[in-house]
């Protein structure tokens, strides 16, 4: 096994990595705001996805016209999953909420295939084919491109949640009742990490639908993404990016040196390995906060 | 007046009354304090203030509230803050996981001018000089003292005519539950902000507040000026005690035996 395989295997892997991280940003943000486990992301990044696509065909817009109109239709599409479902399951047992958000995903694949067609959509965002050498790796420039982008996006959220309305945000988590008391509108900061979690989902739906075509198969990135948000400790951004690369790098590894030993099927197993394994080893993940007792 | 309860009722899951036609008066810049046992409704006469009932699944079932000539009951809680009313919980309830900083700024939503909200900053760190001393810790690592600064100048970020403070000497040390004390004053008479303070403290309440109202099982049994309640023999057994400290299960006891005051 050679060094540059190796190399262009990692490279490769983070970049991915990064792609997923991408979907689980917005489950961190809406865990964070609201402590809501949202199961629905993957099939969110799906129809986001699909938006840019359907607007792209059937308006016969441009890309970058197509783009930015689907990102404001998929954060109105995060509000109203909230305002029209979570706002009412407030006080409910988290396993129903978590139930409900899993029923929105399920709902989803089903929804939105049924409605534009099983086949799938090609997204095409002018990015060449022909990979790029660095050295004698061979680095796929969607993967790339997807790769800084996620990146980019990434920091941008960190960013975010470092300024005043990210410390409203971060508030309401900590304590829903006092930030009522100081006049923070509690409701608006759950909706609007809702309507980020959709625009990040839409985001990584249109760069996976990119590299991959757009069809149903889209929201099996919620498994990646949950994966990477528990290792990463469900309400820290930072530890999604650490996650992102750590899940993308692992999976790229087992691909190309334990599938040619095992005969394949590697890949597949390294997300849900690494959920089972940080929930026992390191339930609150690498970043994640304990609960602080004192006072 | 700056705020006015007029026979007000406050139903929890429609069915518990815990409070039962309370009328209480707050003047502009006025310090009164609310007293009474555990269990009298206190906590409960302040949510329906500032409208913290209804996450508790509490409603006002009857009456009125006034505020600065408005009818406070038509406001969601962000707008009663953004009239003028903060209501610092019992229990301190500090954003545990954010700074002190953090915790400040995220009672800043109302304002639009970031050069006012640093100047409220600065005005809330000279206020408590030793906030700004662990302004880098997570708020949930202070000690209580501590933690009751916050809530109060988190409050305080708000820029309030009316602070609702509820128990601020919880399970304080004595010289602690005095330097509370001072700077409630100090927000009163320096800032002119009127104070709502309820208190299990009696001696202490009564030693800052201007008027004082006794509530007993949600409705109130007594008020008038501070030496006047003082000086009632119910009040002075039930809550200053002999030493001036107030033990709860005495003023428990007390109830049991003896309605009193009712
Ligand atoms: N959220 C709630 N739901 C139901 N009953 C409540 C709730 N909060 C308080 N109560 C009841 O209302 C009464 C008054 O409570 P409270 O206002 O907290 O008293 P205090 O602050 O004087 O100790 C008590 O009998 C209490 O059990
Ligand atoms: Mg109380």
């Amino acid at each position: 096994m050679d060094l540059w395989l190796i190399g262009e295997l990692a490279l490769t892997g983070a970049l991915v990595g990064l792609m997923y991280a991408l979907v689980a940003v917005g489950i961190v943000l809406v865990y964070k705001t609201s402590g809501v486990a949202n199961f629905a992301q993957g099939a969110i990044a799906m129809s986001g996805g699909y938006a840019t696509w359907a607007i792209a065909a059937f308006l016969g817009l441009p890309m970058w016209v197509a783009i930015p109109l689907a990102l404001v239709a998929m954060f109105g599409f995060g509000m109203l999953v909230e305002h029209a479902v979570l706002r009412h399951m407030v006080g409910q047992p988290v396993i129903m909420i978590i139930m409900v958000t899993f029923g929105i995903e399920i709902f989803l694949r089903g929804f939105m295939p049924g409605t534009f067609g099983v086949a799938v959509k090609r997204l095409d965002l002018g990015i060449p084919q022909a990979p790029m050498f660095l050295g004698e790796m061979l680095i796929n420039r969607a993967y790339l491109v997807g790769g800084a982008v996620s990146a980019a996006l990434i920091l941008a959220a960190i960013v975010l949640f470092n300024s005043r309305a990210g410390i409203v945000m971060r508030a309401v988590s900590d304590d829903q009742g006092a930030s009522w008391s100081v006049g923070i509108r509690v409701e608006r900061a759950i909706a609007v990490a809702w309507g980020l979690a959709g625009a990040t989902a839409t985001a990584a739906g249109i760069l996976w639908g990119s590299v991959q075509g757009i069809d149903w198969s889209l929201s099996l990135l919620l498994m990646k993404a949950l994966a990477i948000a528990i290792l990463g400790g469900l309400d820290s951004i930072p530890g999604v990016l650490l996650a992102g690369l750590i899940v993308g790098v692992c999976e790229s590894l087992a691909t190309g040196v334990i599938d040619p030993l095992v005969g394949g099927g590697t890949r597949d197993i390294v997300a849900s390995v690494i959920i089972v394994l940080t929930l026992l080893v390191r339930p609150y993940g690498l970043f994640g906060r304990e609960h602080i007792e004192r006072v | 007046m700056l705020l006015s309860l007029n026979n007000v009722e406050v139903v929890y899951d429609r069915v518990f009354l815990a409070v039962k036609s309370v009328s209480i008066d707050v003047g502009e810049g006025g310090l009164v304090a609310l007293l009474g046992a555990n269990g009298a409704g206190k906590s409960t006469t302040l949510k329906s203030v500032s409208g913290l009932l209804k996450p508790e699944r509490g409603a006002v079932t009857r009456g009125e509230i006034a505020f600065a000539g408005r009818d406070l009951l038509a406001l969601d809680p962000p707008e009663r803050v953004r009239a003028g009313i903060a209501h610092v919980l019992e229990g301190r309830r500090v954003f545990g996981h954010l700074t002190p900083e953090e915790n400040l700024l995220a009672a800043t939503t109302m304002h639009g001018d970031r050069a006012h909200v640093k100047r409220l900053m600065e005005r809330t760190f000279a206020w408590f000089p030793r906030l700004s001393e662990r302004a880098r810790t997570q708020a949930g690592y202070l000690s209580g003292g501590e933690q009751q600064m916050l809530a109060i100048g988190r409050a305080l970020m708000t820029e309030p005519k009316l602070l609702l403070l509820d128990e601020p000497s919880l399970g304080l040390a004595p010289f602690l539950v005095d330097e509370i004390f001072d700077i409630i004053r100090r927000i009163n008479k320096e800032a002119g902000v009127a104070v709502l303070l309820v208190e299990q403290n009696a001696a202490a309440a009564l030693e800052v507040a201007e008027v004082a109202y006794v509530i007993d099982n949600g409705r109130v049994v007594m008020n008038g000026t501070a030496e006047v309640v003082k000086a009632n023999p119910d009040v002075e057994a039930a809550y200053l005690g002999g030493g001036h400290s107030v033990d709860f299960r005495a003023v428990k006891h007390y109830r049991r035996r003896r309605r009193w005051l009712t």
